[in-house]
């Protein structure tokens, strides 16, 4: 039966609005904060009226915090930027190497094929400090650690799991038989990966790539251990606003909004990537 | 067992957002008192809505529903004593098909030891005695249909709903399951209202038909009604496999007739009927429908010269098709036909065969050219 | 010579054999039709053929060339899914099209070939429309487009008429041989429906249980049927099916005495519904049957009978003979030619003898 009664609308209307709130109000806090003074933040009882400033948002620009304790050289910018590359290239480096294993997991069934597979999908589940140390050393042995190289391979870790268990699940959706017929129309099997298999998966590569994306921007630990200062990413950077002289709640309420801007914006675009319905009815049933 | 009564029955849904939809528009059927009625139509014709509705999962939006007389349209469904057969096949996956199909009789009080020996006969009748003790999981969907199928029959209520009750029958079990139900239906008196999209499972087993379009009833008749007086194109064409030759055609007056002209696809005629004994004032158009079973070939059929096209035996009939100017037209019979590909035969179209419809309206207005109107 | 050789193909997967030492030819401009029922290999003969599953053993040949090893891409065959297969971002003309990008066709001929397909399909007014906006007859006629498009050698058609509509279906059915013709290939037609591959097979092949169970005239798969699994999967409705016990050169059928000169022992007898005739009034040598419904068909009705000992009877009748009939039960005299009975040996299933047809 699907007659709604005003009361059942009424409560189904509040319930939604608390859900709203609940997931919204943080951040409609944060940007309220990143327009005033750490005296206005630390205020008690806090107000949502006051005169907002844009000190904030011009420290990081310029790159000079003033505390009561001196002067200090923010690098936030650079960390921001450091946190574009790490992350868009490790997020690149996994799809060109995730998308095919996807691919080869979804469509063939090889010996092992599903250990390999959970093997990988493991990797996610071990704690990163578990594997710090002994990376560190390595890293070490190698050469690569303060290297963007080095970085990217390790975030790499993390979005290939990602990538590949979401991609794979849009590899199996899509039916043999759309690939089939593009081989029997006679294109050979890399062209059929190119122009079948990699378009009709392509909501699942965006929803992948995007999740990863986040999940490399977040990280932490890993940048925190092997990045020294001009390699850092805005999470790691961000510790700057911890100083001798207090916490600067302002910056790093203005920080985080800066550092959201990035995966807010590249989510909005993918968004209709995500939505749009990977059976295009193509395929009967 | 109960009659069953649809009076004027209107179904409007109003999805979010979106335009309301007219599911079924004011249908009124009477099912009587052990009567077996198929609802027939394609997908969204709004057969699956009225059975719904007779079940009680949709409100009705307009009308009443009465069983025995008794208005049971704002009933819960478990108030209503009807029985449902779902397309879905809805079994309950942790029981066994036997607890499946005697699930329902269990509420009965008084069934008792009865139940054992009502599920053995309904599950022999239906060719699943030997998995009576599988679970739905596994078994074919074919079975899964069919251990649904009786799970409502086994209950002999008052009113039984069948939603597409045999779509996924194994071909071979089609006919002789059909008979069984039929036979099974008739012998208990059981009022049974069947969804069906399949014309010849309709015709088969219903005592009368309901072809239901855009959720407009149609025509309600029996299957020799329905056959041999289609109120419209659409019921005409819709029923009969191969379905109905339609031509556009013109009728128009001669001495001591009727002359019946059809055009091929450029206009020209490309045969032409003498129908003695009718009278008719103008020259009219016409859509003219001719029955493939009962289109004659060979000696003694001269109303037109037809090249073969396609000349199929199929072990117990022939199906033939002409070029007759330019139409295409299908004809049946029982014995193997000497004819190739490009051959040119007589054809014989009977005058009892032909329906006449309004081009505008797809209305009928004459069934069988030899009857005086 | 020029067509489709299948030569001992076997396969097997982890399951169990799929396909068993199947051999068959198809001559270009022939259509064979493949009818099972599902879940006997059918659809992995035809990607055998294709390319797209390796046979275990024997050999596929086109037009004289083993392509046994050759890749999909490169075997010249066209094919048609049950599924339709269209590729979902592409619309109707760049999927017709698909088979000549491979083939790197000039863009005028290429355009002027997927018009003519397109035409004869009667689908060249929806040739800008993804498939999704397309219904599912226009579907079937696109993907069948697409096989047919680059005038392959060899065509494979999995069931392509299983999911349109019974009109639509029909239709295709008188439609198709004349276009498969058209294009002189060997054509291989897998269906589940005896009739379409009665109507569209120059010859027939039975596939049961992954081996070819008769290969013959689509007129002798039906009257000649080689098992009586052919025979059930042929004839609608079914055959009647009786078992019995030869004794003294002959068996009782219904009470009434057959002789059967190259039989013995135990039997199973088969006699077409179409085959009986049915009469209301006592007829002599008549054998009284209880007539307990009747299911119009066409012009047809089939009736249901119980035979003198309870044995489930199916006859077809002509439309005058069943409108006799009421709703009710009643006792009715069935007779039949005894030339028209199929024996069939109970154990193996095999026919035993030569039918008159």
């Amino acid at each position: 039966m699907e007659r709604v009664s005003t009361l059942e609308r009424a409560i189904r209307t509040v319930l939604i609005v608390l859900v709203l709130v609940f997931f919204l109000f943080p951040i409609f806090w944060i940007v309220l904060m990143s327009f005033q003074n750490n005296d206005q933040i630390l205020r008690i009882p806090p107000s949502i009226l006051f005169e907002p400033t844009l000190a904030n948002y011009t420290t990081l620009l310029t790159g000079k915090l003033q505390t009561t304790a001196g002067n200090l050289d923010i690098a936030f910018l650079k960390n921001l930027g450091n946190s574009l590359l790490l992350s868009t290239g490790s997020v690149i480096l996994s799809l060109i190497l995730g998308v095919p294993a996807a691919y080869a997991f979804a469509r063939f069934k090889f010996r092992l094929g599903e250990n390999i597979a959970f093997t990988l999908l493991s990797f996610r589940f071990a704690p990163p400090l578990l594997v710090l140390l002994p990376l560190s050393l390595y890293f070490k042995q190698l050469g690569l650690t303060d290297s963007y190289f080095g970085l990217i391979w390790i975030y790499q870790l993390i979005c290939l799991p990602l990538i590949l268990w979401i991609v794979r699940g849009y590899f199996e959706d899509v039916s043999p038989d759309i690939e089939h017929a593009y081989r029997v129309a006679g294109h050979s099997w890399w062209t059929t990966f190119r122009k079948i298999a990699i378009p009709l998966a392509r909501p699942g590569i965006a929803a992948a790539g995007l999740l990863a994306f986040i999940f490399a921007w977040n990280n932490f630990v890993f940048a925190l251990i092997l990045a020294s200062a001009d390699k850092q990413p805005v999470t790691v950077g961000a510790l700057a606003f911890v100083t001798a002289s207090g916490i600067q709640y302002g910056q790093i309420a203005a920080a985080i909004v800066l550092s959201v801007m990035p995966t807010l914006l590249l989510a909005l675009y993918a968004q209709r990537y995500l939505v749009e319905g990977l059976s295009l009815g193509a395929v009967k049933g | 067992m109960a009659s069953l009564l649809l009076d004027n029955v209107t179904k409007i849904y109003r999805p979010r957002g979106k335009a309301p939809v007219e599911a079924v528009k004011r249908v009124t059927l009477d099912v009587k008192d052990g009567e077996i009625v198929a609802l027939l139509g394609s997908s969204g014709c709004g057969k699956t809505s009225m059975l719904r509705m007779i079940a009680g999962f949709e409100d009705v939006t307009e009308g009443a529903i009465k069983i025995d007389g008794k208005e049971i349209h704002r009933l819960a469904p478990a108030e209503r004593d009807v029985a449902m057969a779902f397309e879905g096949y809805s079994l309950y996956p942790p029981l066994k098909v036997r607890e499946n199909i005697g699930f329902a009789l269990l509420r009965q009080r008084g069934a008792g030891a009865d139940i054992e020996a009502r599920v053995k006969e309904v599950a022999s009748l239906l060719e699943i005695g030997d998995i009576l003790d599988r679970y739905p999981s596994l078994i074919s969907a074919g079975q899964q249909q069919r251990t649904s199928l009786a799970r409502a029959l086994i209950r002999r209520a008052p009113v039984s709903l069948l939603d597409e009750p045999m779509s996924q029958l194994e071909p071979q079990l089609r006919a002789i399951l059909r008979a069984r139900l039929k036979d099974y239906l008739i012998a208990h008196k059981m009022t049974t209202v069947f969804v069906t999209h399949d014309q010849t499972e309709a015709v088969a087993l219903a005592d009368r038909i309901a072809v239901m379009e855009k959720g407009e009833l149609q025509q309600f008749g029996t299957p020799d009604e329905i056959k041999t007086s289609p109120t419209n194109l659409f019921v005409a064409s819709f029923i009969g496999e191969p379905p109905m030759n339609i031509f556009a055609g013109e009728v128009s007056p001669v001495s001591g007739g009727v002359a019946v002209r059809g055009f091929g696809p450029d206009g020209t005629s490309a045969f032409a009927l003498k129908a003695p004994g009718l009278e008719l004032d103008a020259s009219r158009r016409v859509q003219i429908g001719i029955r493939p079973h009962l289109i004659r070939t060979g000696t003694g059929a001269s109303d037109a010269t037809g090249r073969v096209i396609t000349n199929h035996w199929l072990g117990d009939q022939s199906h033939i098709s002409f070029d007759i100017g330019g139409c295409t037209v299908v004809g049946v019979t029982d014995q193997p036909i000497a004819a190739r590909a490009g051959d040119a035969l007589p054809v014989g179209f009977p005058l009892r065969a032909i329906h006449l419809f309004d081009p505008e309206t797809g209305n009928a207005l004459a069934h069988g050219l030899d009857r005086a109107p | 010579m020029s067509g489709l050789v299948l030569s001992h193909i076997s396969k097997g997967f982890k399951s169990g054999k799929v396909l068993e030492d199947v051999s068959l030819d198809v001559n270009a401009g022939e259509i064979v039709a493949i009818v099972g029922p599902s879940g006997t290999g059918k659809t992995v003969l035809l990607r055998i053929i294709a390319g797209l599953q390796e046979p275990d053993g024997g050999t596929v040949a086109i037009d004289g060339v083993d392509m046994t090893e050759a890749a999909p891409e490169s075997r010249g065959v066209g094919m048609a899914f049950q599924n339709f297969a269209l590729f979902p971002h592409f619309n109707a003309f760049d999927n017709i099209a698909s088979p000549l990008t491979a083939r790197h066709t000039p863009s005028d001929t290429l355009k002027e070939k997927v018009g003519a397909v397109a035409r004869m399909l009667k689908i060249d007014h929806v040739l800008g429309h993804a498939p999704r906006e397309l219904s599912n007859g226009q579907k079937q006629r696109t993907a069948l487009a697409r096989a047919l498009v680059a005038q392959p050698k060899v065509l494979l058609l999995d069931d392509p008429l299983r999911n349109v509509d019974a009109k639509l279906r029909y239709e295709m059915r008188m439609e198709l041989p004349r276009l498969l013709r058209s294009y002189n290939a060997a054509v291989i037609y897998v269906t589940q429906d005896y009739k379409e591959a009665m109507a569209l097979g120059d010859r027939i092949a039975v596939l049961r249980g992954g081996r070819i169970e008769q290969w013959a005239s689509p007129r002798d798969v039906y009257a000649a049927p080689a098992s009586v699994e052919v025979a059930k999967l042929f004839g609608d409705p079914t055959i009647n099916l009786l078992p019995a016990t030869v004794a003294q050169g002959g068996i009782q059928l219904l009470g009434r005495a057959v002789p059967t000169p190259q039989a013995s022992g135990a039997v199973i007898a088969g006699l077409r519904p179409e085959h009986l005739t049915v009469s209301r009034s006592e007829i002599a040598n008549g054998i009284p049957c209880e007539l307990d419904a009747v299911m119009p068909v066409n012009v047809r009705s089939v009736l249901y009978m119980r035979g003198p000992a309870g044995e489930e009877i199916l006859a077809t009748v002509g439309e005058s003979e069943a409108a006799k009939f009421g709703r009710e039960h009643r006792q009715v005299w069935v007779d039949f030619a005894p030339e028209n009975v199929l024996l069939f040996d109970a154990a193996s299933g095999a026919r035993i003898g030569h039918p008159a047809h």
